[in-house]
């Protein structure tokens, strides 16, 4: 060991140490335990701890569908204050055409509709005037409403009682879910799946002529009941007051109604709710949620206090879930689960257990293979291979990755392919031991010689590994950073902890010739 | 130390190339089969690739028939599978419109639940992204090539290359025969066994390849099939001794590593197997059919 560089002893007993020190906390601990040191450890995917992956999309179509119909609703009003008469509106994928009366001034009905909307196209042409959107346009209103999702779907999983959930956009109009230890995922994809829109709308029980022809007249919507299809309202379009007006919203108990959600609403949504109350005594109003009434009590005094219930044969799930949603607000469009995968903790268990025996029993066969057939230099080889374990444990603890199924098939593969490098080494030193004399020229050359062709080897193994992190999805993505991680450290172990113990070992024997 | 190293021996003077016309039939044959094989049998596609749902159970012993008469009246397409033991089964259905998708997970939990001691998973794949996923992975495999061509290209002379993508061509495609013939369920995970089984081949030629050029530089006036033979002769033990102690770690996964990883370590013990094979003798033999020749070599240094 006379010659051998210091430094590079050093640099070796760090770096492996290193690997032991960080290491230990992702093999003994599991809990958190506050301790910067201790807490340092890798953690596990929803595939080995249990929970719920979920990507939502948003739907962005039905938004859009719904400005479409605001135009309109525009149009018609416009119209109706210019005295033109609109023939006929049709919309054809994503054009509005509305067809006019012959008239002069249909360049004010442009005017005066491009006011309310600024960037819409609108051109006139032989009395027919074609409304349409451009892709910008179309964009801010994606990207507003999954802003918009993003922060209720938040507020919703927050207060399911999910803890450290991870909500993230995803691409143009998805939403990323990831619910560690999520027992009922069903619950969860309930909560998500409703949009809970709430409206307060007059209902008009004088025209029941619009009703049973079931053709609402214009500024009039016809809706159904919640427990019966067959049974309609003839609602006022325009509501009086919206869930955007809430503060705070309970499950409570009603003694005649039974289960209910009472409600209290902003000081805004108060003033509206008295002015239509006062208005309407004697008649009813409808509460609609997502399309369909709930309930439409009739007013029998003003209220003006700004708070109520909501009653509707619930059951107490169904009025706690309802609070939920109405605490949280309403989501700008559906959203639609296009993804998802949960696994329960029972077979998270499982892998884990059965990770790690096939890890040891691996580890086991590999080692004593090494030694069959290198001999001492196979303890050698072992050594850095156990080494490399800890140190891809060590740095996956450190970089805050995440273990999943497949990242402990990295492991288990980076175990068989680690002592590739130290195969490679001990071949070269083989067969330079039959021209050289010198025990230590000998081994130099085969280190030497050995590390371009380590390095092409490894090179092509890490760019298959990096484009499956670029293009694959979540448990794949753990896959490639073990084996990754595995590839880089076993270079490291090969060319210098193997180098520094074969030295090592060579001075300690006094040996005067390897025999490999 | 227990002599075991000669099993390999130092100096083995094996004639690989001599018989090279015997193994690019062999080759050819088996491509072609996998090739009909694809294209008439197909893969086994998971949901990933197909959407569909997959409901993983753990019965109070109940068997598959009981659960599969319970269900089959309930639903259009639901195929039952015993996943490891006869007490875990596999619910498979297919592909409903996203919405749905909840409804069925529900009704199916309400159908068995009383057969049933645990829900060990539930995943569902809509049509959009299982078919944005399986471009994923296509890209992702296809780009993997191109970057170890262009590696191989310039770390070595671009005929390397070409031997290099045959042989890898060689068994990813050999490998996917192989797994439609077994009917092993072809997912996520399987994209990334054929990508290791690419990097794995990749790495076994490469060492090779290195040996080939430092032996062409070393030995001008010897036969090129004379250099090639020693090449792969010098590198044969560690070829041996790398697959073997792989094989080793990927026996043991697919043993112990549970079921989940089954389907992943077969494919990669299959690719590890074919991908040895080819570098011996696909992949050097590929390179006679450019007349190489250490003056070439020379010029290159320059």
């Amino acid at each position: 060991m006379k010659n051998y560089p210091l430094w590079k002893i050093f640099l070796v007993f760090i770096l492996v140490s290193l690997g032991v020190i960080f290491a230990i906390p992702s093999i003994l601990y599991q809990e958190d335990t506050g301790n910067w040191y201790l807490d340092n450890r890798l953690n596990l995917g929803l595939d080995l701890q249990g929970g719920s992956y979920l990507l939502l999309e948003v739907q962005t179509d039905v938004l859009i569908q719904e400005e479409f119909e605001n135009f309109s609703d525009t149009i018609r009003i416009i119209a109706r204050e210019n005295r033109i008469k609109i023939n006929n509106i049709d919309q054809i994928d994503e054009e509005l055409k509305i067809r006019f009366d012959p008239a002069e001034n249909l360049e004010d009905i442009k005017n005066s509709f491009l006011q309310n909307y600024r960037s819409v196209k609108f051109n006139i042409s032989n009395n027919v005037a074609t409304i349409s959107i451009d892709q910008l346009y179309k964009k801010s209103i994606q990207d507003s409403a999954i802003k918009q999702s993003l922060e209720i779907v938040r507020k919703r999983i927050d207060e399911s009682g999910t803890k450290e959930p991870l909500i993230q956009r995803s691409g143009s109009e998805r939403i990323l879910l990831q619910l560690p230890g999520v027992k009922n995922p069903e619950r969860i994809k309930d909560l998500l799946g409703k949009t809970a829109k709430l409206n307060f709308h007059m209902v008009d029980d004088d025209d029941s002529k619009s009703l049973s022809l079931n053709i609402a007249p214009f500024g009039k919507m016809i809706v159904s009941d919640i427990n019966n299809e067959e049974l309609k309202y003839l609602l006022e379009k325009k509501s009086r007051v919206g869930g955007e007006n809430l503060i705070d919203a309970n499950a409570s108990f009603d003694p005649t109604e039974g289960h209910a959600v009472s409600f209290r609403f902003d000081t805004t949504g108060a003033q509206k709710f008295g002015k239509a109350t006062s208005e309407n005594i004697g008649k009813r109003f409808a509460v609609v949620l997502d399309g369909v009434v709930i309930t439409a009590p009739v007013i029998n005094s003003a209220i003006t206090g700004g708070s109520g219930i909501i009653t509707g044969n619930f059951t107490s799930q169904e009025a706690a879930d309802l609070a939920v949603l109405l605490r949280a607000g309403a989501l700008p469009a559906p959203l639609e689960i296009v993804e998802e995968r949960s696994v329960g903790p029972g077979l998270g268990a499982d892998s884990i257990a059965a990770g790690k025996i096939a890890s040891i029993i691996g580890m086991i066969l590999v080692c004593i293979f090494m030694i069959l057939i290198y001999g001492s230099f196979g303890v050698i080889a072992n050594i850095s291979l156990i080494a490399n374990l800890f140190i891809i444990v060590s740095l996956l603890g450190t970089i805050g990755a995440t273990l999943t199924l497949p990242g402990i098939a990295g492991i288990v593969l980076t175990i068989g392919m680690a002592v590739d490098a130290n195969v490679l080494i001990f071949e070269r030193i083989k067969e330079e031991s039959f021209k050289n004399k010198k025990i230590y020229e000998t081994i130099k050359k085969g280190f030497d010689r050995a590390l371009s062709t380590i390095l092409d080897a490894n090179i092509t193994t890490l760019i298959a590994s990096l484009l499956l992190f670029v293009f694959g999805s979540g448990p794949i993505k753990g896959f490639s950073i073990t084996l990754s991680l595995g590839v880089i450290a076993s270079m490291f172990t090969a060319l210098m902890l193997t180098n520094l113990l074969v030295h090592f070992y060579v001075s300690f024997t006094a040996k005067k010739e390897i025999n490999l | 130390m227990f002599g075991l190293n000669k099993i390999i021996p130092v100096n083995s003077d094996y004639k690989f190339l001599n018989f090279r016309k015997n193994f690019y039939i062999l080759s050819g044959i088996a491509i072609f089969l996998s090739l009909i094989l694809l294209f008439f049998k197909g893969l086994n596609l998971g949901i990933d690739f197909k959407g569909g749902t997959l409901i993983e159970v753990s019965t109070n012993n109940t068997n598959i028939s009981e659960l599969r008469d319970i269900l089959s009246p309930n639903f259009n397409e639901v195929s039952l599978q015993e996943f490891g033991d006869d007490q875990t089964i596999i619910i498979r259905l297919q592909n409903e419109n996203n919405q749905e998708s909840i409804e069925t997970v529900n009704k199916v939990k309400q159908l068995i639940n009383d057969k049933v001691s645990e829900f060990r998973r539930s995943e569902f794949v809509g049509p959009t992204v299982s078919s944005e996923l399986l471009w994923k992975g296509f890209q992702a495999v296809s780009f993997a090539l191109i970057a170890i061509l262009i590696y191989i290209w310039l770390r070595f002379e671009w005929q390397f290359g070409f031997g290099a993508v045959v042989a890898l061509t060689h068994d990813v495609l050999f490998t996917l025969g192989v797994l439609s013939i077994l009917g092993i369920e072809f997912s996520l995970s399987t994209i990334a066994a054929v990508l290791t089984i690419a990097g794995y081949s990749i790495n076994d030629t490469v060492v090779i390849f290195d040996r080939v050029r430092e032996n062409l530089r070393k030995y001008k006036n010897i036969d090129l099939i004379e250099v090639f033979n020693m090449s792969i002769n010098n590198t044969l033990s560690r070829t041996v001794m790398t697959s073997i102690t792989t094989l080793l770690a990927l026996i043991s996964l697919y043993l112990f590593g549970g079921e989940v990883i089954k389907p992943f370590a077969l494919t990669m013990i299959i690719g590890v197997l074919v991908g040895t094979y080819s570098s011996i003798f696909i992949a050097v033999p590929t390179l006679l059919v450019f007349k190489f020749r250490p003056q070439d070599e020379d010029d290159n240094e320059n």
